[in-house]
């Protein structure tokens, strides 16, 4: 990924309140922070709290199907066709959707569920389900039907799917499914959201490498669950703890710079985040607002840090180490430098201007 | 003599253990506080305090997992207020504590160490 890729994203999705994506293996261990994450975002949308058991039991579901449907995949494979998830929030509308690997066989089996459950009401889901209950499985892959039509009952939509053909054995298995209140408009929803987002959002991650991208709410208790998702991903990387710590703390600075000196709407410091990983190096980007009469300060601050050498840097640091305490001091510039001292090759940025107040400020980190 | 200085610690606080009286001074945990002036201003001032009437050894104990730019100033900043005990004649050391797997925190040890002019110990945690 480079530089351009935040603003693919960003304009994708630059009317979602809360956007979350994840293109990796789904572990349990993952699989739980990415519930985790998901609960406190809904939580913090009004209106949005009460369908929080809701969207647990049906991200839940949605993690069980992959795990499920993954069975026929070898390690081998799974290990490098990665699986995706993504919660959207909008209005008060929720999305989730999920993609996976399933073998052809399985295909024809998957989609009949799927029309089945789909041409179904809500009185016919019920009595669907209570004599899957009864009689076990409607499906020769035990349990997998329950789940479907748990998952169509709760939300109340038909679930949208998509296979996308991956190669001569395999495909993608793409579904989505919406939560809203009674009251909402239905239509619009979809028209917001289709499922083509989501596999298009998939591919832009596979081809580039990228492993999560986060928008939303930069505040420290926004960014404490992001962290958690991004720390158990370097733990599953990295076997040395010190790479590790390295890109923590420079996510930890950059989300902690834009909740301080970021454009804020309404005390909200919204910004997005993007992770990556290449060979032997991750990537961070990171695009937030600021106000506009900032951004000559910024640009020069960044053009001078790529200016300095390596000791240069390390002098600088010592000096604003040094430096005493003065009440006002919001964060004296030294988190910007202590990136600078840690990445392998300059910091790559770029300002666009939105208006006549703000402008959006985009860098790309390699570490 | 000050009476004792304690926060329990969170998720992006330390925990904090001054008790002068059990001669006892500890630091644990991470640090990455959203408002860092606000967290660290008190422990300061409570330390700047402690070191008009100090023990005769004071040993501060740091067993840090993570801490970011801004409380690696401050954290500095504690250190500077305690080497201002050597000049009364009684003896204040520091003992820096890190995973031998983790050069983040090991480094950033060595850093403070070569800006001060007290004892500094780095040692590897087993």
């Amino acid at each position: 990924m480079d530089i351009n890729t935040t603003f693919w994203f960003y304009d994708r999705i630059k009317t979602d309140n809360l956007c979350l994506l994840y293109n990796g293996i789904i572990s349990d261990d993952i699989t739980n922070k990415l519930i985790e994450l998901s609960e406190f975002n809904i939580s913090n949308v009004e209106g949005l709290s009460k369908m929080k058991k809701k969207a647990s039991f049906l991200m839940a579901e949605c993690f069980q199907n992959i795990i499920r449907h993954g069975e026929m995949i070898t390690d081998l494979e799974k290990h490098h066709n990665n699986s995706f998830f993504l919660t959207r929030n909008w209005n008060d509308i929720y999305c989730i959707a999920s993609g996976n690997l399933v073998v052809k066989k399985n295909i024809h089996n998957i989609e009949n569920q799927m029309k089945t459950v789909n041409s179904l009401n809500k009185d016919e889901l019920k009595e669907l389900y209570l004599q899957v209950l009864e009689h076990n499985e409607i499906s020769g892959k035990g349990g997998a039907g329950l789940g479907l039509i748990e998952m169509a009952r709760k939300s109340g939509h038909k679930i949208q799917f998509v296979f996308e053909k991956f190669d001569e054995s395999m495909s993608y298995f793409y579904n989505q499914i919406l939560l809203h209140p009674d009251d909402s408009n239905k239509e619009l929803s979809i028209n917001h959201a289709p499922i083509s987002d989501a596999i298009s959002f998939h591919k832009k991650m596979q081809e580039e490498s990228i492993l999560v991208v986060q928008k939303g709410d930069f505040a420290q208790e926004s960014i404490l669950p992001v962290l958690k998702i991004v720390d158990n991903n370097l733990k599953s990387v990295f076997k040395n703890s010190s790479s590790k710590k390295k890109i923590f703390h420079i996510i930890v600075e950059l989300l902690q710079n834009i909740s301080k000196h970021g454009w804020k709407d309404q005390k909200i410091s919204e910004g997005i985040i993007l992770l990556g990983k290449s060979e032997s190096n991750y990537t961070i980007n990171t695009g937030n607002f600021i106000e506009n009469d900032k951004v000559d300060a910024l640009r020069e601050r960044l053009q001078n840090l790529n200016d300095l050498s390596k000791d240069q840097l390390k002098d600088l640091y010592f000096s604003k180490l040094k430096e005493r305490y003065i009440p006002e001091m919001k964060g004296a510039g030294i988190g910007l430098i202590d990136i600078a001292r840690r990445i392998t090759s300059p910091l790559v940025y770029n300002f666009t201007k939105i208006d006549a107040r703000k402008s959006f400020v985009t860098i790309h980190i390699v570490a | 003599m000050p009476d004792k200085f304690f926060f329990e610690g969170t998720e992006d606080k330390p925990q904090i253990n001054f008790d002068p009286r059990n001669n006892l001074f500890e630091i644990t945990g991470n640090s990455f506080p959203e408002e860092s002036t606000n967290f660290y201003i008190p422990v300061l001032h409570w330390l700047d305090n402690y070191t008009k009437n100090p023990n005769e050894s004071t040993h501060l104990i740091c067993k840090i997992e993570y801490l970011n730019s801004l409380s690696a100033k401050f954290i500095f900043e504690l250190f500077l207020i305690l080497q201002k005990i050597t000049s009364t004649g009684k003896t204040v050391r520091v003992s820096w504590y890190y995973n031998p797997n983790d050069d983040f925190i090991e480094e950033k040890g060595a850093e403070f160490k070569s800006a001060l002019e007290i004892p500094f110990n780095l040692i590897p945690l087993n």
